[in-house]
C-alpha cells in the first residue's frame, strides 16, 4: 500500500514541531525547495502509533496564512495546492486551542482550498487552564471536518489523530457549507482569474501584495491581473480577508467563545506578567544585554575547547597518515589537502551547534521575539528588522554560524543585506592578525592616558569594522537591495518551557546541513589552496640542508613556499602591493589567508622560514621587527602594519564564508559580489592608510 | 485617530486599514480587521515598536505601521 502523504500546517508557535516529532518518532529528512531557503521536513508515522496504513508526514513552514506575502507562505500554498508536485492526500491543521480567534483564519483558507482536512486541536489543556475550554465535537460540527484534541508536549491525542487521518475519506470536500459560504464571498476582481477558486484568491492577494513573483503565475494569469484596476485588486484582497474573519467570528459565536477569545487574551496573562520584567524599559534592556553576552561568549569562548579538540584530532590523524605513508607528495595531498580540508569544515561545528542550541532554546521559550521587540528601534535606523541583531552580533565571533543564523529573518531581501553585512564584523579569526602586528610593531610601553597604544589600535579596528558593517547595510538597502521596508508585524508568543529534544533535533539538522552543503566547497578549496602553495617544489637541496654560512635573511628568502605558484603570484602582485606599503611576502600571506584569516600568520611564518608559528610566536615577531629591505630600511613599520590590519578589517579572506554564502543564497552571484567589493574596499583603504600616513611623515 | 495615537492600556476598535501592498494585507490577516477591539499593552524601551493585544494574541507593530490602522476609542 502506498503511503498517504499528510501535510502538517499551522501557525507558528502552536506546537507543530512537537507534534511532528511525536508523530514521526523524530525520524525525518530535511527537504529544501529549489531556490528558497524554507525548510520542510518529511517523515513516516511511527509504528508505535499503529497507523492503519502507511503515512508520510510533511511538515510545512509555520504560517499565519496562505496569502503569498513571504516565501514561507508561498511554499506552504504551493505544497498544499500541488503546484509542481503531487498535492498531499490529507491536510492536518494544527490549531492552538487557546488562540482560536486568530488560528481559525488559516483554517478558513485551508477549507477554501478544499483538500481533505483533519484538525489537531492542540494545547487544549492550556485553553482550559486559561478559562476558555474548547468543545472539540462542537468545533468539528461547525468546521465540517474531524477535530482531534491533542497535547503535543505529552503526546496525548497523537494516536487518535493518526486514526482520524487513516479513516478519512480522501476525496476533496466540495460540499462543506462553510466552504460554500467562504467561496460565496467573491469580489468581482476574481472573475477571469481561472476556474480554481483558491488559486484565483491566491493570485489576487499576491497582486495586491506586490509579490506575484512568489506565485509562479502563468503569462495568461499575469495578463488578466494587469488588466484589473489596482484599486479593485487591493479592495478585493481586503474584502477576502474581512470575509474570512467574518466567518471566523461566526464560528467563535457558535462555540460560545466570542467575547473571551476575541476581546481579551487570557492565555497571555502569565506571559504579560513575565514581560513586566523581560521587556521592562530598564531591566529588560539589562537582561537583553546579559542574554546577548551569553550567546556571544558561547561562540567566542565556550566553543574554543571543542574546536581545539577537533584540531588536535585532525592533527593526530595527519600524524598517523604521515607515519603510515611516509614522506611524499601523495602524503602531503592527503594530510595538508584532504584531512586539513575536513578539519576546516569540522572546526565550525562547535560554534554552529552552540549558537543554534542557544538560539533554539530562546526561540522556543518565546524570548527571541521579545529580543527583536526590544532592539528593533536601533536596527530600524539601518533599515533592518530587530531579528537581524543576533546574527550581526554573532559575526564578531565567526561569520559562518552568524550567516546560518540569518534564517530567522523572514524577508529575503533583509536576510541578504544582513548576510552581506556580517563579513565586515571583525571575527575572532582576525584577532591573531591584529595581535601579531600590534605586538611586533608597536611599542608596548607607550600609552595614551591609561591605555596602551596597542589596545587603542585594537579598539579602533573593531570600531572601524562595526561602522563599516552598518554603512554597508545602509548602502545595500538604498541601492542593490532597495525595496519597501518589510512589515515588522511580530507576534510575541506566550512564554513556554522550551522542548530540549526539539531543539537538539534542529541543531543536528542545521549542523549536518552545513557539513553536507558547504563542506564540499570548503574541502575543494583547501586542496586547491594547498596545491597553489606547494607546487612546484623548490629546486635543489631542502632549505634545512642549506650551507650554515648562509645568512638568516637569505635562508628566509629561500623558504619553499616562495617557489610555489602561490609564491609566484605573490611576486607578480608586488607592484600592486607597493602602494599599500607591502612587498610580495605579504602577498603570499594574503593568498594563504584565504583558507581562514588566522592562517595568514602561519603563512607569513612559512615565508620567513618559520614552521608552525602563531601570533604569540617570538621568532616571527622578531623576524618582522628586524627584516630589512635591500636599502637597509625596515621592511615592517608601524604604518605598514596598520595598513595590513586595515586591509584585513575589510578583506573577505575566508573561503568558508564564501562557501556558506553560496549555500544560503543558492547562487555564486552574491558571494562573488561580496568577495570582489570587499577585496577592492580593503585594497583602497589600506592604500589610503599608507599614503596618508606617508604624507604625514611616517615611514 | 490611529492605533499609533492610543494611550498605554487604552482600547480602540479598528475602523479601516489604510496603505497599499503587503503591509495592509499582513495587518488584516493578523487580525486587525474592522470591528476588532485592540489594546495597547506596551511601548518598547526606545519608544518603538508598540505591543498590541489583538484577537487573543500579542502582536508588535512599529509606530509607522500602527499609524496605518484607523480606529475609534472603545
Amino acid at each position: 500500500m502506498t503511503a498517504l502523504r499528510v501535510a502538517l500546517a499551522g501557525n507558528p508557535n502552536v506546537g507543530k514541531t512537537s507534534l511532528f516529532n511525536e508523530l514521526t518518532g523524530a525520524r525525518h529528512k530535511v527537504g529544501n525547495y529549489a531556490g528558497v531557503t524554507v525548510e520542510t521536513r518529511e517523515g513516516a508515522v511511527h509504528e508505535r502509533l499503529r497507523p492503519a496504513r502507511p503515512l508520510t508526514i510533511v511538515d510545512l513552514p509555520g504560517t499565519y496564512s496562505l496569502t503569498p506575502i513571504s516565501e514561507d507562505e508561498a511554499v506552504a500554498f504551493r505544497c498544499l495546492a500541488g503546484e509542481g508536485q503531487p498535492p498531499p492526500d490529507v491536510v492536518a491543521l494544527v490549531l492552538d486551542a487557546a488562540n482560536l480567534a486568530r488560528n481559525l483564519y488559516l483554517a478558513a483558507q485551508l477549507i477554501e482550498l478544499g483538500r481533505p482536512l483533519v484538525v489537531a486541536l492542540n494545547m487544549i489543556d492550556v485553553a482550559a487552564a486559561a478559562g476558555m475550554p474548547v468543545d472539540a465535537a462542537a468545533l468539528s460540527r461547525v468546521l465540517g471536518v474531524p477535530v482531534v484534541p491533542t497535547v503535543a508536549r505529552t503526546g496525548a491525542g497523537a494516536a487518535e489523530l493518526v486514526a482520524a487521518i487513516c479513516s478519512l475519506d480522501p476525496v476533496p470536500q466540495v460540499s462543506s457549507p462553510l466552504r460554500a459560504r467562504l467561496l460565496a464571498a467573491g469580489p468581482s476582481a476574481l472573475a477571469g482569474l481561472g476556474a480554481d477558486p483558491a488559486r484565483a484568491r491566491w493570485l489576487l492577494s499576491a497582486a495586491a501584495a506586490g509579490t506575484l513573483e512568489l506565485t509562479g503565475a502563468t503569462a495568461a494569469e499575469r495578463a488578466a491581473l494587469v488588466r484589473l484596476d489596482a484599486a479593485a485588486v487591493r479592495q478585493g484582497a481586503h474584502d477576502l480577508i474581512v470575509a474570512r474573519y467574518r466567518e471566523v467570528d461566526a464560528l467563535l459565536d457558535a462555540l460560545g467563545l466570542a467575547a473571551s477569545a476575541r476581546e481579551r487574551a487570557p492565555a497571555m496573562d502569565r506571559s504579560a506578567r513575565i514581560d513586566r520584567v523581560l521587556t521592562h524599559r530598564a531591566l529588560g534592556l539589562l537582561i537583553f544585554a546579559a542574554v546577548m553576552a551569553t550567546i556571544f561568549t558561547s561562540i567566542f569562548t565556550w566553543a574554543e575547547p571543542l574546536m581545539g579538540l577537533i584540531e588536535d584530532g585532525i592533527g593526530w590523524l595527519s600524524g598517523q597518515v604521515k607515519d603510515g605513508l611516509g614522506p611524499g607528495v601523495f602524503t602531503d595531498l592527503v594530510t595538508d589537502g584532504v584531512i586539513a580540508g575536513v578539519g576546516n569544515v569540522l572546526v565550525f561545528v562547535p560554534q554552529i551547534a552552540l549558537l543554534f542550541l542557544l538560539l533554539g532554546l530562546l526561540e522556543d521559550s518565546g524570548y527571541m521575539a521579545r529580543a527583536a521587540f526590544l532592539i528593533d528601534r536601533l536596527m530600524a535606523r539601518v533599515g533592518l528588522h530587530g531579528r537581524a541583531f543576533v546574527p550581526l552580533l554573532s559575526g564578531y565571533a565567526c561569520a559562518i554560524p552568524a550567516i546560518l543564523g540569518t534564517r530567522t529573518i523572514s524577508s529575503p531581501r533583509d536576510r541578504l543585506v544582513t548576510i552581506l553585512m556580517i563579513p565586515f564584523m571583525s571575527c575572532s579569526a582576525r584577532l591573531p592578525i591584529y595581535v601579531l602586528f600590534i605586538s611586533a610593531l608597536f611599542p608596548s610601553d607607550e600609552s595614551v592616558g591609561p591605555f596602551t597604544v596597542g589596545s587603542l589600535i585594537l579598539l579602533a579596528m573593531y570600531a572601524l569594522s562595526t561602522a563599516s558593517a552598518l554603512a554597508a547595510g545602509a548602502i545595500y538597502k538604498r541601492t542593490l537591495l532597495r525595496g519597501p521596508t518589510p512589515p515588522f508585524v511580530l507576534e510575541l508568543p506566550p512564554y513556554r518551557l522550551p522542548r530540549v529534544r526539539n531543539t537538539l533535533l534542529h541543531v543536528f539538522d542545521r549542523t549536518a546541513e552545513f557539513v553536507r552543503g558547504a563542506g564540499t566547497v570548503i574541502l575543494a578549496m583547501t586542496v586547491v589552496l594547498w596545491a597553489l602553495l606547494s607546487f612546484p617544489r623548490p629546486p635543489g637541496p631542502a632549505p634545512e640542508a642549506a650551507p650554515a654560512a648562509m645568512s638568516e635573511q637569505a635562508a628566509a628568502d629561500d623558504s619553499p613556499i616562495q617557489h610555489s605558484i602561490g609564491g609566484m603570484i605573490g611576486k607578480a602582485m608586488e607592484p600592486a602591493l607597493a602602494p599599500m606599503g607591502q612587498d610580495y611576502r605579504m602577498g603570499i600571506a594574503i593568498l594563504g589567508s584565504f583558507a581562514a584569516r588566522e592562517v595568514m600568520v602561519s603563512t607569513l611564518g612559512l615565508v620567513y622560514g618559520i614552521e608552525g608559528s602563531d601570533e604569540d610566536d617570538q621568532p616571527l615577531r622578531e623576524a618582522l621587527r628586524t627584516a630589512r629591505n635591500a636599502d637597509g630600511s625596515p621592511r615592517h613599520t608601524p604604518l605598514r602594519g596598520l595598513a595590513v590590519m586595515v586591509f584585513f578589517v575589510y578583506a573577505c579572506q575566508c573561503m568558508s564564508t564564501i562557501a556558506v554564502v553560496r549555500r544560503e543564497t543558492r547562487s555564486w552571484r552574491w558571494p562573488l559580489l561580496m568577495f570582489t567589493t570587499m577585496t577592492a574596499l580593503a585594497y583602497v583603504m589600506a592604500v589610503l592608510v599608507f599614503q596618508v600616513g606617508r604624507a604625514l611623515g611616517y615611514a | 485617530m490611529t492605533l499609533a495615537d492610543l494611550e498605554l492600556g487604552a482600547r480602540a476598535r479598528v475602523t479601516a486599514v489604510g496603505g497599499a501592498g503587503a503591509l495592509a494585507l499582513r495587518l488584516l490577516e493578523m487580525g486587525f480587521v474592522p470591528g476588532t477591539a485592540i489594546a495597547l499593552i506596551k511601548r518598547a524601551p526606545f519608544g518603538d515598536p508598540l505591543e498590541f493585544q489583538v484577537r487573543g494574541c500579542h502582536v508588535s507593530l512599529r509606530r509607522a505601521e500602527a499609524a496605518q490602522i484607523e480606529a475609534v476609542p472603545a
